[in-house]
């Protein structure tokens, strides 16, 4: 699975681009068990941030396989 | 609703975003700017950085518009979202929306705004404070400083505001003494087959046969798998992959063999192989991210067959030398001279390190100094790390502080509540960071060892050094210091333990005390002796 880190994320993690292998479908709270179990410093993240999945915010119904690119997206401040 | 999106880090122009489609229908149109202000919190700012994840935040925003066009019923919007660094005055974004009437534009607008605040992948990064005006030296250097850090908090700030470099991927060989930046998985079981760990028979486990046939010989490479029967034997070398599960190997001094036929004597509980995935599973982490990569390490990642890991960068270390009064370690030194240690100090420290050092004398002239520095400009800018040694003081040919403010750092801190070494100079300029360091020798041992590796530990991504308890193998009497001490000493072991024995030193000007030193143990401030016994803080000191 291809995933994308952007603003403190990207800062906190040290870099914009990770790869995380993953079996199966995951849901998204099985998902960020396996990204906290990589990354613990990501952990503080998890309350605020969004995931989105190739391109798209998910929801609870989202399920994320291996060939998803997947965005974690902290709180937005565009405009 | 016609709609056009962009996102581009090229300027916005007061013209931009204007069409001559609908003219005659559209009897309104409502332009609005979103502006980069000058100040952020109350500070003067430069410039706003922003960051998008550019085709989702694009998508995003046509997503919004197409939604709402079905409340306000709008004939076209135009939107353009710049990024990157924009300085303050000019236009972060551009909404232009066409309507019949006004009602529907005024309405489109204010709620796609709303919207794109809370949905669109785009980030304010950083503010960027304005540059003090070039070469002037602030008048707050010879200000008493305002407040004085403790030594645990200067550290703490410096863990906080150092961010890791970004990782890239390098080959094994490049990668020795890298932090590791990602986990690495096992692709594979290890072992990925039964193997043996005897040279011997493999037969089914529980088969009661007494002779057995030998319908096989394997070796370490071989890979035949087959399922036995009972009765069959293969014949297996050390670490050869068995043909089936459920196999257990009878060491061959219990065999009789004749033939192709063996005869078996004694057999124990003992099944003599090593489990398919028993040192690891497929999918299991191997290293997870932080570990440092030495033999051991990489080898690992070597077994599991990760030969280019994401790791930690070099790291660019400038080191600017100044004082007039030193002069090179080849050199006699006239009355008033010493010998420069710092460079040689610095260098020592660097270069075990996977980093690129860069050494510069500067004049002693502040104006010098500021010709020197432009001439080398492009190697400095490039540097992560950057130290100056000397001048960190208050005294009239201190300018590092100045120096560095000139380069466009953020001075954090410029004191340290802490013995040797306070007049410690700490800045950031976005991702780089200086350091100036007090001249004398033991400051350098302090504040290398105390606050650049914290900061040369975040940059790379490993855990920043801590202090470690330890006894006094002799009693360390101090007058009585107002400030917490960084005291020199031997950690050895000695009986079983290890044991702190605090060095002589004077003033921070010592540079015996340093070949013996191999800790630094924190006497609190206030203290006027330790007893030999008492329990110590100390930093361990490997380099």
């Amino acid at each position: 699975m291809h995933i994308l880190f952007f603003a403190q994320i990207k800062d906190a993690a040290g870099l914009a681009e990770w790869d995380l292998p993953v079996a199966g479908e995951l849901t998204m709270g099985e998902l960020w068990h396996r990204i906290i179990a990589a990354r613990p410093e990501l952990a503080v993240f998890q309350k605020s941030t969004r995931l989105a999945r190739n391109g798209e915010y998910a929801d609870a119904t989202t399920r994320f396989t291996n060939a998803d690119e997947v965005a974690l997206i902290p709180p937005v401040s565009g405009g | 609703m016609k709609i056009e999106v962009q996102i581009t880090p090229q300027a916005i122009e007061p013209g931009d975003g204007g069409t001559t489609d609908f003219a005659g229908t559209a009897g309104a149109i409502a332009k609005f700017a979103g502006v980069v202000r000058d100040e952020e919190d109350g500070e003067r700012i430069a410039a706003l950085e922003y960051e998008a994840f550019s085709p989702m935040a694009a998508n995003e925003m046509r997503r919004i518009l197409t939604s709402l066009a079905k409340r306000f019923p709008c004939l076209a919007a135009h939107v353009i979202h710049r990024v990157g660094i924009i300085p303050s005055g000019e236009t972060a974004i551009l909404v232009v929306i066409l309507a019949r009437h006004r009602v529907e534009a005024f309405g489109l607008l204010a709620e796609f705004m709303n919207r794109l605040k809370q949905d669109v992948p785009i980030w304010k990064r950083r503010a960027l404070p304005l540059r003090k005006p070039a070469f002037t030296k602030p008048a707050s250097t010879s200000r008493p400083p305002s407040q004085i850090l403790s030594m645990t908090d200067a550290r703490a700030h410096i863990e906080t505001l150092v961010t890791p470099r970004p990782a890239a991927e390098a080959t094994l060989e490049q990668a020795a003494g890298r932090i590791l930046r990602e986990t690495v998985f096992a692709s594979e079981d290890q072992p990925a087959h039964d193997r043996s760990t005897r040279d011997g028979y493999a037969i089914l486990r529980n088969d009661p046969s007494t002779t057995y046939q030998v319908i096989d010989t394997l070796h370490a490479a071989d890979w035949r798998p087959r399922q036995l029967k009972t009765g069959e034997a293969v014949r297996v070398a050390t670490g050869a992959s068995l043909p089936c599960d459920h196999l257990q190997v009878i060491m061959q001094e219990e065999v009789e063999r004749h033939g192709d036929q063996i005869k078996i004597g004694a057999r124990d509980e003992n099944t003599n192989l090593r489990k398919r995935g028993e040192e690891i599973r497929a999918g299991d982490p191997v290293l997870t991210a932080g570990a440092r990569l030495n033999a051991g390490t990489l080898a690992v990642l070597a077994t599991a067959g990760c030969v280019r890991p994401r790791v930690s960068p070099r790291i660019k270390v400038v080191h600017l030398m100044t004082g007039d009064e030193v002069v090179p370690p080849g050199q006699t030194p006239l009355p008033g001279q010493i010998r420069d240690s710092n460079s040689t100090l610095i260098r020592s420290w660097v270069t075990p390190l996977p980093a690129d050092l860069w050494q510069q004398r500067l004049p002693e002239n502040f104006e010098r100094a500021k010709t020197s520095i432009t001439a080398h400009l492009p190697q400095i800018e490039n540097a992560d790390l950057l130290l100056v040694s000397g001048g960190a003081s208050v005294g009239d040919k201190d300018f590092t502080r100045a120096l560095l403010e000139i380069l466009g750092f953020e001075i954090v801190f410029h004191r340290v509540n802490l013995r040797p070494g306070a007049p410690l100079i700490f800045g950031v300029a976005g991702s780089r960071v200086a350091f100036g360091l007090p001249g004398n020798p033991l400051s350098h041992f302090a504040g290398w060892h105390t606050f650049v590796s914290v900061a040369l530990a975040r940059m790379t991504g490993a855990r920043p050094p801590t202090f470690l308890q330890g006894q006094l193998a002799t009693a360390l009497a101090d007058a009585e210091c107002p400030r917490e001490t960084l005291w020199p000493a031997s950690c050895q072991p000695a009986a079983g333990r290890l044991e702190l024995t605090p060095l002589r030193w004077h003033s921070a000007g010592d540079v015996s005390c340093l070949a013996a030193a191999n800790a630094l143990i924190r006497v609190p401030a206030n203290t006027s002796a330790l007893p030999a016994g008492a329990t110590v803080e100390y930093l361990s000191i490997t380099t």
